[in-house]
C-alpha cells in the first residue's frame, strides 16, 4: 500500500516521469540560479562528448528540502533518478537504506581516495562503499569586506575576534554599519560555527559540533561563544530582519556596510559587479589562532537501477565529475574550489587561491572542519538545535548561560 | 420486460452511489488513509525515512519537550484568537456599513474583497516590506518629520506574531465581509420595518435583531477562518520565515521543518496529529450542532 501512496504523491509532485532513452541519465538537483546552471553545463557538455545525455530534473527551493521530498517519493515508488545531488548527511543516510550504488571500483581505478581531503570521506563513503562523487568545495568561514571603508577608517585585516569587534565599534561611530547580515538562522549559524572553532580551537569544535559531547556543550567555552555572538549582534543594523544574504552582500559592495560573514558563494556577487579581490574588496578567513577551513561540498550519488544503459551512464557521469579538467571548469564558474586537492588553481582568483592554500594548511593542522550550518557536522536533528538556539539568542535578550542551558536540553531531547 | 424494468430501476437506485464512488475513493485514500498513516508514523522512531518499529508515545514526549513547539502552540492561540476576532469584527462592521444602500457599492465590495484574491505569499512579502522599519511605515513617518515614531514589531521576537495577525486580518476581513453581506441581504426587510415602527433605534435593531439573525453566516465565517488560522503556513513563511529566531513559528511550519528539514519525521507526524486534534476540537462540536439542528428541523 505504501508503494501505491508514494506513486500517488509522485504523480502530484510535478516530477517528470523518468524516460530512460539510450544512454540518458536523469539527474535530480536543486541548482537553479544562473551561475549554478552555467557550472552544471560544464559537466553536461563533457558527458555529451562521451555520448551520454543529461536529463535535467531541477527542483529548486527550501535549500534542497523540496528536492529531498521529490526524491523520497521517487524512491518509495521504485523509480529513482539516475543520480542525485547530495548535501551533508543525505548521501550516507540514503546509503544506509541500501538504495545507493557502490562506486568503489571506479574510485579505486581513479585514485579518488588519494585525491580527496580525508575529512571529506565521511560524506562520500558508507562503510567500505564509495557512494558519491564530490564536485566542489565551498568554504563557509569567510569575511568579505569593503576595501575603501577599511582604508578610510584605517582598519587592517583583523587578526582576532577582539580586533574585529573593536574595528566594528570604530566603524559604527563613523556611521557605517559594521556587519551586513540577515536574521535567517543559517546566516547567524555561519558566525556561530566560526566562533566555535576560532575562539576555542578545532578540537573543541569537533567535540561540540560533531561528537555532541555534553561536557563541551555545557562549558564556559560555550558561554564565551555566546558572549562574543552578542557583541557581533551589536555590530548589525536594526533592519536585518528578513534580509536575504545576497542583499547583505550588496550592502558591502555599495559601501553601506563594511563586512559580511558568508561562504564563498558571496564572491560571485562581487565578481558580477566587476570588482577585484584585494583591489576593491578583501576576503579573509574569520580570525583565529588556528585558521580553520569550514567546508561545504556538493556531491552526486548514483541510485541502484536495473536499466543497463542508465548504469553505463552513471559510470560516465561519475568519471566526468571526478575529472580534474571538469572540476576546474565547473569551479571557475561556481565560485568554489575543486574537491580534488590535485587540481591546479593557477587560473583562479586571489580568494580561491587563498582558500586553496589555507585548505592545505588546515588539512595538516587538523582544522579542516565540516560546516555545521550546512549539514556537514552533526546530523540535521542536532544541527537544527544549534541553529534554533543561536538564532533565538541573536534576535532576543537571552543570557549566554540560558542559551547554553537551552542548547544542552535541546540536544538531549533530540538524541 | 419485467426483468429489464427491474434492472433499470435497480440501476437508478445505485446510480448516485456509483457516481459518488470515485471521488469518495480518492478522498478516502488521499485524505483519511494518509491521516491514518501519519498517526502510525507518530508512534514509530522514524527519522530520515519511515520505519515501522513502534516506540509508543516517545515522539509525543519529545515533541512536548521541544521549546519551539511550545512557541508554536502559544502562537497558534494568539494568532487564531486575534485573527478570528478582528477579521470577524472588521468584516461585520464593513458589511453593515456597506449595507446602508450607499452609492457604487459594487465597486467598494470589490475593493474590500480584493485582498482575498491574493495568495498569502504575496500578502506576506508585501507586508514584510511595509513593516520593515528601514523601508516601510516607520521610515515614511520618520521622513515626514515625526522622528521618534517606531514601528519595529517585525524585528522584535515578542511582537512579531502580531505582524502576522495584521497581515492575516488584512487579507481575510474582506472575505468575512462578503459572507456577512450575503447574510444581511437574506434578512427580510419587513422585520426591520416592524421594529422601526415599534420605535427601535438602528443600533438597537442591529444588536437585538439583525446580528442574532446572522448566526449561520457567523458560524460559517468562524469555521472557515479557523481552518485558515490552523493551516496558515505560507503567510508566516513569506512574512517572517518563522523568525526572528523562532518567534513566529506555528504548528504547521514546525511540522514541515521537522519532517522535511530536520530528519524528525516521527516528531513531525506527532505534531500533525496534535494539529488534527485541535481541528477536531473545533469541527466536531460544530458538526454535532449542525446535525442536531437538522434533526430538530
Amino acid at each position: 500500500m505504501s508503494k501505491f501512496i508514494a506513486s500517488l504523491v509522485a504523480a502530484t509532485m510535478l516530477v517528470p516521469a523518468a524516460a530512460h532513452a539510450e544512454g540518458t541519465i536523469e539527474v535530480l538537483h536543486h541548482w537553479v540560479s544562473q551561475s549554478e546552471v552555467d557550472a552544471l553545463n560544464v559537466i553536461r557538455k563533457d558527458l555529451e562528448t562521451k555520448g551520454f545525455q543529461w536529463k535535467d530534473s531541477a527542483v529548486g527551493g527550501m535549500s534542497g528540502a523540496n528536492a529531498q521530498q521529490a526524491l523520497r517519493s521517487r524512491l518509495t515508488s521504485g523509480d529513482p533518478p539516475g543520480a542525485m545531488q547530495f548535501l551533508g548527511w543525505e548521501g550516507p543516510q540514503w546509503a544506509e537504506q541500501g538504495v545507493v550504488r557502490d562506486l568503489n571500483d571506479l574510485a579505486k581505478a581513479g585514485g579518488w581516495r588519494e585525491a580527496l581531503p580525508p575529512q571529506l570521506l565521511t560524506f562520500v563513503t558508507s562503510g567500505e562503499a564509495f557512494i558519491a562523487a564530490p564536485i566542489n568545495m565551498h568554504r563557509q568561514n569567510w569575511v568579505w569586506a569593503n576595501k575603501k571603508i577599511f582604508d578610510e577608517a584605517g582598519i587592517a585585516v583583523p587578526k582576532t575576534w577582539a580586533d574585529l569587534i573593536a574595528a566594528g565599534k570604530k566603524l559604527k561611530e563613523k556611521g557605517v554599519t559594521p556587519v551586513a547580515m540577515g536574521d535567517e538562522p543559517w546566516q547567524i549559524g555561519i558566525i556561530f560555527d566560526a566562533l566555535l572553532s576560532d575562539l576555542n580551537g578545532p578540537e573543541f569544535y569537533k567535540k561540540a559540533a560533531i561528537d555532541l559531547d555534553p561536557a563541551a556543550l555545557n562549558s564556559p567555552e560555550m558561554v564565551k561563544v555566546f558572549d562574543t555572538l552578542r557583541e557581533v549582534r551589536g555590530l548589525v543594523d536594526a533592519n536585518f530582519v528578513g534580509r536575504d544574504w545576497a542583499v547583505a552582500t550588496g550592502m558591502v559592495i555599495n559601501g553601506e556596510a563594511a563586512m559580511q560573514f558568508m561562504g564563498d558563494w558571496a564572491k560571485g556577487e562581487f565578481l558580477a559587479k566587476g570588482l577585484k579581490p584585494n583591489t576593491d574588496f578583501y576576503c579573509f578567513a574569520t580570525p583565529a589562532k588556528v585558521t580553520s577551513f569550514q567546508y561545504v561540498i556538493d556531491s552526486f550519488g548514483m541510485f541502484t537501477v536495473k536499466d543497463e544503459t542508465v548504469q553505463k551512464a552513471q559510470v560516465a557521469l561519475a568519471e566526468t565529475i571526478m575529472d580534474p579538467k571538469v572540476q576546474k571548469g565547473f569551479n571557475l564558474i561556481k565560485g568554489s574550489i575543486p574537491a580534488r586537492t590535485d587540481v591546479s588553481v593557477d587560473d583562479f582568483d586571489d580568494c580561491a587561491k587563498l582558500g586553496f592554500n589555507e585548505r592545505a594548511e588546515a588539512i595538516k593542522a587538523g582544522s579542516m572542519l565540516g560546516a555545521m550550518t550546512h549539514g556537514f557536522a552533526a546530523k540535521p536533528e542536532f544541527a537544527s538545535v544549534f541553529g534554533d538556539v543561536a538564532a533565538q539568542f541573536f534576535v532576543g535578550n537571552m543570557s549566554s548561560e540560558d542559551a547554553v542551558k537551552m542548547l544542552v536540553e535541546g540536544i538531549d531531547n533530540a538524541r | 420486460m419485467n426483468a429489464a424494468k427491474s434492472f433499470s430501476s435497480r440501476l437508478a437506485g445505485w446510480l448516485p452511489r456509483i457516481v459518488v464512488a470515485p471521488s469518495l475513493l480518492v478522498v478516502i485514500v488521499t485524505v483519511y488513509l494518509f491521516i491514518l498513516w501519519t498517526g502510525v508514523i507518530s508512534f514509530t522512531s522514524s527519522k530520515f525515512v519511515p520505519v515501522y518499529d513502534f516506540v509508543g508515545l516517545e515522539q509525543f514526549v519529545r515533541l512536548w519537550a521541544t521549546p519551539r513547539w511550545h512557541t508554536a502552540v502559544a502562537n497558534l492561540f494568539i494568532f487564531s484568537a486575534l485573527f478570528l476576532l478582528l477579521s470577524t469584527g472588521i468584516g461585520l462592521l464593513m458589511a453593515i456599513l456597506l449595507d446602508q444602500n450607499i452609492r457604487s457599492e459594487g465597486f467598494l465590495r470589490a475593493v474590500y474583497l480584493y485582498p482575498m484574491a491574493l495568495s498569502f505569499i504575496v500578502t506576506g512579502t508585501a507586508w514584510k516590506w511595509i513593516m520593515n522599519p528601514g523601508l516601510g511605515i516607520q521610515k515614511v513617518v520618520n521622513d515626514l518629520g515625526w522622528t521618534g515614531f517606531t514601528f519595529d514589531w517585525i524585528t522584535d521576537p515578542n511582537m512579531a506574531i502580531y505582524t502576522v495577525v495584521i497581515a492575516g486580518v488584512w487579507q481575510s476581513s474582506g472575505f468575512a465581509m462578503a459572507i456577512f453581506l450575503a447574510g444581511l441581504r437574506g434578512i427580510d426587510n419587513s422585520v426591520i420595518k416592524a421594529a422601526q415602527i415599534e420605535g427601535a433605534s438602528l443600533p438597537l435593531i442591529y444588536r437585538q435583531i439583525i446580528i442574532p439573525m446572522l448566526r449561520p453566516a457567523m458560524l460559517s465565517v468562524i469555521v472557515l477562518l479557523s481552518y485558515i488560522a490552523i493551516k496558515s503556513f505560507d503567510l508566516v513563511l513569506a512574512l517572517t520565515n518563522g523568525g526572528p529566531g523562532s518567534a513566529t513559528e506555528l504548528p504547521s511550519t514546525f511540522m514541515f521543518s521537522a519532517t522535511f528539514r530536520r530528519n524528525q519525521m516521527g516528531v513531525g507526524a506527532a505534531s500533525a496529529i496534535m494539529m488534527l486534534m485541535t481541528v477536531a476540537a473545533i469541527i466536531i462540536p460544530y458538526l454535532y450542532s449542525e446535525l442536531r439542528e437538522r434533526n430538530n428541523g
